[in-house]
């Protein structure tokens, strides 16, 4: 397993094309703009080492037997599926941030459930050959970007009938050796700064989209392989100096950008699917069941930081013990717990799958992603109200360094006897860069969008049985266990009892 | 007589309609004239038992793997039989065959 400084180290051997703001980055490590995202990925691996939170940063693996990463592992408990989820909400707490593995996590055990129901219905070999890529991965303690959605284009129209063929990633030609493949993956996180990229289809398909039904795994910086780092907001700040930026060393969500593949070969010990169109939708299915799941833990982390910050600001400006400071901290605690509740439910109630691997409960998944995409804003509006107009007006890191300015600047923003007028404005800026920017649309689409989560929530809600159960207490159904409390059949009983009211021997109140 | 032991899981939130299921399989079985003796008594000895979880979190088949469970057991578990899928409707067929396959064909 590598440590944090190690992987930072490993990205060198990378000699991907990456372009932001219009340059071509010669190298990732050294880019002020991407080194945030860095470091909270080398999190995930740092604390795989700590033997403070080893047991849940690691597993063991169903392969070889050793001690991985758990962000290699694929879930083979309920208590596997827990400490996810833990893992988490730990690594939310440490970095306040998106520390985007678990993307290239839930792939992996996403394309694992669902080459094995391939290969039994079609014969295939996608499982083995699945599984001797988790071998290398887990070996060379790789991070994969989860690569599903596509730029889609227009969306009335199927893949297939696209102006442009590249909207999705396609099969261009099938070889004897692998295949060739080209189209565009859109924000995907993390994705400069990993290893490899495994690709998942990005939506149902049908058989006329055939070579759009695709799986397959390539090193970051394989042959034709291009990458456009997306915009945040305020994240020129990064460059402007420390304080500014918020986070600066962590940085704000998960550092997206856009992949695009132009005729890459990919070998056929790579490819996971290749026009199984009748499995596309269980890939999705499952990859959104366990990415769904996590927001719970992620977010939640996140929670945990801004929840932290508002009451130390509350503390610093004087005003913690008023009541309606209190009442919303409290909101906010609440709302995080619920989501944390959600989250674990989803892990408690998860299920082995015919591939042996475990998958969470699906219901649970979208609707606690569903609540995100809600109490996310709420917490964060709150956290806003809480530290006050300042978020948004403060003055930059330079004007506060300018002798001219800086003696005036630092008194007034003085607090409460004890707290340093520069720690403040340092806590002001986290709860600016928190709740202000990209991480709050990040809570709304990532994993899928609300109304992608409502279609799960009513396909899979059982409203069949619900409207049985209603019928059955309001009478319409027979209900046998009635029946047995009162002893006979429950016409005979209201005929009885409405007979006993006529005669007046019960009294009604 | 070949005897299966019954267990259903408590039935909190079931996806399927586990009494449902088990009623098709019993008429099933009688159909093709296969006798089989079905018990609820936890103290039977039996030669096979059918665990019958409402959903797939099968509850029942964790408990009893739990326990250390020694006798054979054929586990249902919301729209699943064992380690396979299995459409709600098609229960009680998918349990058949695998009890068939137990038991060998009907006397004649």
């Amino acid at each position: 397993m590598m440590n944090g400084k190690e992987y930072i180290e490993s990205l060198r051997g990378l000699n991907h094309e990456v372009y932001f703001l219009g340059q071509r980055i010669k190298s990732i490590v050294d880019e002020p703009m991407f080194q945030p995202h860095i470091h909270t990925a080398a999190m995930t691996y740092e604390l795989a080492h700590d033997p403070e939170h080893q047991e849940i940063m690691t597993a063991t693996s169903h392969l070889t037997g050793e001690r991985i990463n758990r962000f290699a592992h694929i879930h083979h408990s309920i208590d596997d599926l827990v400490k996810k989820v833990r893992m988490m909400r730990l690594l939310g707490q440490k970095t306040g941030t998106c520390f985007q593995r678990c993307v290239g996590l839930d792939g992996l055990n996403a394309v694992y459930v669902t080459t094995y129901d391939i290969d039994q219905k079609h014969g295939t070999t996608y499982h083995e050959r699945f599984k001797n890529y988790l071998l290398e991965v887990q070996k060379n303690d790789w991070m994969p970007s989860g690569a599903m959605t596509d730029a889609r284009g227009d969306r009335s129209l199927r893949p297939s009938k696209q102006k442009h063929p590249d909207a999705y990633l396609h099969i261009k030609e099938r070889l004897k050796d692998g295949i060739i493949v080209s189209g565009m993956k859109a924000h995907i996180t993390g994705a400069i700064n990993s290893h490899e990229i495994l690709t998942m289809p990005t939506r149902t398909m049908g058989e006329e989209d055939r070579d759009f039904s695709l799986s397959f795994a390539i090193p970051a910086d394989a042959k034709g392989v291009t990458y456009v780092f997306s915009r945040q907001t305020n994240d020129t700040r990064r460059l402007d100096g420390v304080l500014d930026a918020g986070n600066p060393k962590y940085g704000i969500v998960g550092g997206e950008a856009i992949i695009i593949f132009k005729d890459v070969f990919v070998p056929w010990e790579r490819v996971f699917m290749a026009g199984e169109y009748g499995f596309t939708n269980e890939l999705v299915e499952t990859f959104a069941g366990y990415h769904r799941s996590n927001y719970g833990g992620c977010k939640v982390g996140l929670a945990d930081v801004v929840i932290g910050g508002s009451n130390w600001i509350a503390e610093a400006h004087g005003i913690e013990r008023a009541s309606h400071i209190v009442d919303k901290l409290t909101e906010m605690i609440a709302m995080a717990e619920t989501c944390w509740s959600c989250t674990l439910a989803c892990s408690y109630e998860g299920y082995r799958t015919p591939s042996g691997a475990y998958h969470i409960h699906p219901l649970l998944a979208n609707v606690t992603k569903l609540n995100i995409t809600r109490m996310v804003y709420e917490w964060m509006r709150l956290a806003q109200d809480i530290a006050g107009g300042k978020i948004i007006t403060l003055p930059s890191e330079k004007d506060l360094e300018n002798p001219e300015t800086m003696k005036i600047l630092t008194e007034c923003f003085a607090g409460k006897e004890g707290f340093p007028p520069m720690d403040i404005i340092k806590m002001l800026r986290l709860i600016e860069n928190m709740s202000v920017g990209a991480g709050l649309p990040e809570a709304m689409h990532g994993a899928g969008s609300p109304a992608a989560q409502k279609i799960m929530i009513a396909r899979r809600s059982g409203i069949d049985r619900k409207m049985e159960l209603a019928k059955t207490v309001a009478g319409i159904n027979r209900d046998t266990d009635f029946e047995r409390i009162i002893g006979k059949d429950e016409t005979a009983h209201w005929n009885e009892v409405k007979k006993k009211i006529q005669e007046k021997r019960v009294q009604i109140y | 007589m070949y005897s299966i032991g019954l267990r259903y899981c408590g039935g909190c939130n079931p996806q399927i309609d586990r009494a449902r299921a088990v009623r098709g399989l019993q008429e099933g079985l009688k159909k093709l004239g296969m006798a089989v003796n079905f018990t609820a008594d936890r103290d039977s000895v039996v030669d096979l038992l059918l665990l019958v979880n409402g959903c797939v979190h099968a509850c029942l088949e964790e408990a009893y793997l739990k326990q250390g469970g020694t006798t054979r057991f054929i586990s249902a578990k919301g729209e699943m039989v064992d380690n396979h899928y299995v459409r709600e409707d098609r229960i009680p067929e998918i349990l058949i065959k695998k009890i068939a396959e137990l038991i060998g064909p009907p006397s004649p």
